[in-house]
């Protein structure tokens, strides 16, 4: 058993708060992604996890052990850093070998382990080798296989794919997460990459300028998002916002967007009565629209502005109020720009997110 | 790996670089090449060790042999010879004066030609002191009164006629000649003949006898190297060196080593600790010398301090002749004080190159602080050691202010100070270009061999 458990951490570098009192709990052998833009504050936390560096504020327990104020060796973790962290004056077996050594584990077991971790990361033949003679992807493969040959329970992974090229990253991508189901360690892999979370993660913690936006499963983070970030972070392409004026009209809630106007879901009809006369923002994904090339009475009609082929849909950028909106359609739906084209908005699909705090309203 | 070139191509060579190198090329020539072959040869070469015997009484004549310097010679005939104005001075000339005159001789006609200076009495000099007339000699113990006249200024040359005692003459021109000799010498059992000019040799009563005072060639020589092996200074100074160095240095590694690591901690005020302590590096060697003299003299800080805690009655004097372990631990402190700092600035280099995550890597897989040092950071660091090392040991062969100051250079002497005392005391310029060599081979073999110990590093490529 060793979930993680973070408690309202605090970092501070000086005066900015580079984590800023985030609270979540991996379960035991659970896969969370911590995901979010460059500069978030994503290594900090994780570098609190490990105890390089201690949290200003809050606490952080592993399998149920305080460990806030434990040295990292103490805390039973181990580490993909994003620069890989290898040590240069050793040859790759001893690399793998080295956190078993310092634990004093004995020789047969120590030589077990690494060439069993080197044959989970096909370098088993390059274990006489110096990481100066190797290759970025390799040495990659070197500081997994060194992760992974301690067999904690916790792994702790910094972007571990962000300094491959894109092909060798995708190859990566699904051979560690194969890898990681196989070890079942309970992991926190941090990226900025949205793809590699959504396709890896049993949960995703989305963050930004050091807060948890949303702590979720994928489908979730992706369908529901908490917020006007989230939604615009994750997806590509993003989820399109427009902004609407929310009305009454016959004692039913509106909401006009240009000269159209959508009628929100039942469910939905008393949180947003409350927004009436406001602004409000309206969320839909681009494959969430439908499309039709004939006019319908519940569709509004739009321009073609832009048309992107992407071989598996066709990606439609039109005009709707004063907001642009992609629209995926089937690739066999053919037009041309400047064409008029009639999109309808599934009930269901609309996310409805308020204009000031930007926080999604779902019905509770 | 790469695709093999066709073998048509022919790559172009660029001369670039190589002009690029060239001014190192002069420069190193110049200032250091030059500098120091010179000194390895005054330190075995002995120069005028030999003298070249010549065929005949010239300088361009064939060389017939070679005596030693101090070679008995027996003079066999001697002949003047022209010598240039500048080569005067020379020690041991031995100089002949010719006049070209012109008189008449007994018949009435006029004659022009040379004759030795003996033969002829200056009468007459003009303003700037050049003889213009004079008669002719009496020869004193001889029956033939006739002088004769040379075509040259030399005594092989055709004899134009003779002159009588008494006659006028007028000097036209004077030449100094260098004489030459003829001689003689048995060595190792083989007769050696040939001329030498008088310059090299000492000629004794009758002018029958000589000794080779000097030669005019040198010769390779061990002397100077038995001179300072066999010198009293030479084994104290020596050990002083190598006791020195082996104290100090690893006191330097273990001290930068600990402030390398106290500064990657990176605790506040650490950049000032490190620029305090470098100020060491600024201070001359002599300064230093002279204020740790000022700790450890009879009225020094040192014995005032100790006075003042009431921890000794009276000054007790540290650097007399009698307590050489003091003065050794005041060069040391010293040395330790100025040039730890050196050895730390390189070791801190080499420390700030280390990638933090490697640290935190070797943190985060259970290495604890000194597991770390010794798995991580003296590995990584070795680059740097090597190069300190180095630095510090062929800097630690050269130590002499410091030690002079407190040390008085008598009684606890090393090597530099020997060169020194050689070459300014004793004036034996030939030793102590023998110690200096000698320091610079040590320096030499110790930097070779602190680069071969740590060859394996090479192979991993950095
Ligand atoms: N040691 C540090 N000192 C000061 N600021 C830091 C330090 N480490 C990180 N930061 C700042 O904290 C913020 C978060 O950094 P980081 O956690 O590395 O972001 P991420 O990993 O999400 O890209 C950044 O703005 C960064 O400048
Ligand atoms: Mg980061």
């Amino acid at each position: 058993m060793a979930d993680i458990k973070v408690e309202n951490v605090t970092k501070r570098f000086g005066d900015f708060i580079a984590v800023d009192n985030v609270s979540m709990t991996i379960e035991d052998q659970e896969f969370a992604v911590l995901l979010g833009p460059s500069g978030c504050g994503k290594t900090t936390l994780l570098r609190t996890i490990a105890g390089l560096g201690m949290a200003d504020d809050g606490r952080i327990s592993i399998g149920g052990r305080d460990v806030t104020y434990l040295p990292p060796r103490q805390r039973k973790i181990s580490m993909v850093f994003q620069s890989y962290a290898i040590f240069p004056h050793m040859t790759v077996y001893d690399n793998i070998a080295f956190g078993l050594k310092m634990n004093k584990f004995d020789g047969r077991e120590i030589d077990k382990r690494v060439r069993e971790g080197a044959e989970l990361l096909h370098i088993e033949n390059m274990l006489d080798r110096y990481p100066s003679k190797m290759s970025g992807g390799q040495r990659q493969r070197v500081a997994v296989a060194r992760a992974i040959a301690m067999k904690s329970e916790v792994l702790l992974m910094d972007e571990p794919l962000s300094n491959l090229d894109a092909l060798l990253r995708l190859e990566m991508r699904a051979e560690l997460k194969r890898l990681l189901q196989e070890i079942k360690a309970t992991t926190l892999y941090v990226t900025h990459d949205q793809i590699e979370a959504l396709s890896m993660g049993d949960r995703i913690a989305v963050m930004k300028e050091g807060e948890i936006q949303q702590y979720d499963i994928p489908d979730a983070v992706y369908d529901l998002p908490t917020n006007h970030f989230v939604g615009s972070f994750i997806g590509n392409p993003p989820m399109n916002f427009m902004q609407g004026q929310v009305q009454r009209q016959n004692g039913q809630v509106r909401v006009r967007i240009g000269d159209f106007d959508l009628s929100p879901s039942n469910s939905m009809q008393p949180l947003l009565s409350a927004y009436e006369g406001k602004p409000i923002y309206i969320g839909i994904r681009a494959e969430n629209m439908e499309i039709l090339a004939e006019p319908a009475e519940d569709a509004l009609q739009v321009e073609v502005l832009v048309v992107e082929p992407l071989g598996s849909q066709n990606l439609l950028t039109v005009q709707i109020g004063d907001d642009l909106v992609k629209v995926a359609t089937h690739p066999t739906f053919k037009v041309k720009p400047g064409t008029k084209v009639w999109v309808r908005f599934p009930e269901e699909k609309i996310r409805w997110v308020d204009h000031d705090t930007r926080q999604a309203l779902y019905p509770s | 790996m790469s695709a093999p070139s066709s073998p048509k191509r022919r790559r172009k060579r660029n001369w670039a670089p190589y002009l690029l190198i060239l001014p190192s090329i002069v420069y190193l020539a110049l200032f250091f090449a030059y500098p120091m072959v010179n000194g390895l040869i005054l330190s075995v070469r002995e120069a005028g060790a030999l003298l070249t015997l010549h065929g005949e009484a010239q300088q361009l004549s064939l060389p017939t042999g070679q005596l030693p310097r101090g070679a008995q010679v027996s003079i066999l005939d001697q002949q003047g010879n022209l010598i240039s104005q500048d080569e005067l001075d020379q020690a041991n000339l031995v100089t002949e004066i010719w006049f070209q005159t012109r008189g008449q001789d007994s018949t009435g006609e006029t004659l022009e030609g040379w004759a030795p200076g003996t033969r002829i009495r200056v009468r007459e000099t003009n303003e700037s002191g050049a003889p213009v007339s004079g008669t002719v000699r009496p020869r004193i113990g001889s029956d033939d009164p006739l002088t004769f006249i040379y075509a040259e200024p030399n005594d092989n040359s055709e004899i134009v006629g003779s002159l009588e005692v008494q006659t006028p003459v007028e000097i036209l021109d004077q030449v100094t000649l260098e004489v030459w000799f003829l001689v003689r010498a048995e060595v190792e059992e083989q007769t050696e003949e040939g001329w030498v000019q008088s310059r090299y040799l000492q000629v004794f009563g009758d002018g029958t006898q000589g000794r080779v005072s000097r030669g005019d060639t040198g010769q390779f020589t061990t002397r100077y190297f038995q001179q300072m092996v066999n010198d009293r200074f030479f084994v104290p100074a020596l050990r002083t060196t190598l006791l020195l160095m082996v104290i100090i240095i690893p006191i330097q590694f273990v001290l930068a080593i600990t402030m390398a690591l106290v500064i990657q901690a990176n605790p506040k005020g650490s950049g000032l600790f490190l620029y305090l302590f470098t100020i060491g590096l600024g201070v001359s060697d002599l300064a230093v010398g002279i204020v740790w003299y000022s700790i450890f003299t009879q009225l020094g800080y040192l014995n005032s301090i100790l006075q003042g805690l009431g921890l000794i009655d009276s000054p007790i004097t540290y650097l007399s002749a009698t307590k050489q372990y003091w003065i050794l631990i005041a060069i040391i402190l010293a040395e330790v004080w100025r040039a730890t700092s050196i050895v730390m600035v390189i070791v801190v280099a080499g420390m700030q190159a280390i990638s933090r995550e490697v640290l935190e890597a070797a943190e985060i897989f259970g290495a604890g602080f000194w597991q770390r040092v010794r798995y991580v950071i003296l590995p990584l660091l070795r680059p740097s050691l090597q190069v300190a090392l180095i630095l510090r040991t062929i800097l630690a062969f050269q130590v002499f202010a410091v030690v002079v100051v407190l040390g008085g250079g008598d009684i606890v002497t090393v090597l530099a100070n020997e060169t020194y005392r050689q070459y300014y005391d004793l004036r034996n310029v030939n030793v102590a270009a023998a110690y200096s060599v000698f320091i610079l081979l040590l320096s030499m073999f110790t930097a070779v061999f602190y680069l071969r110990a740590v060859r394996t590093q090479e192979e991993v490529g950095g």
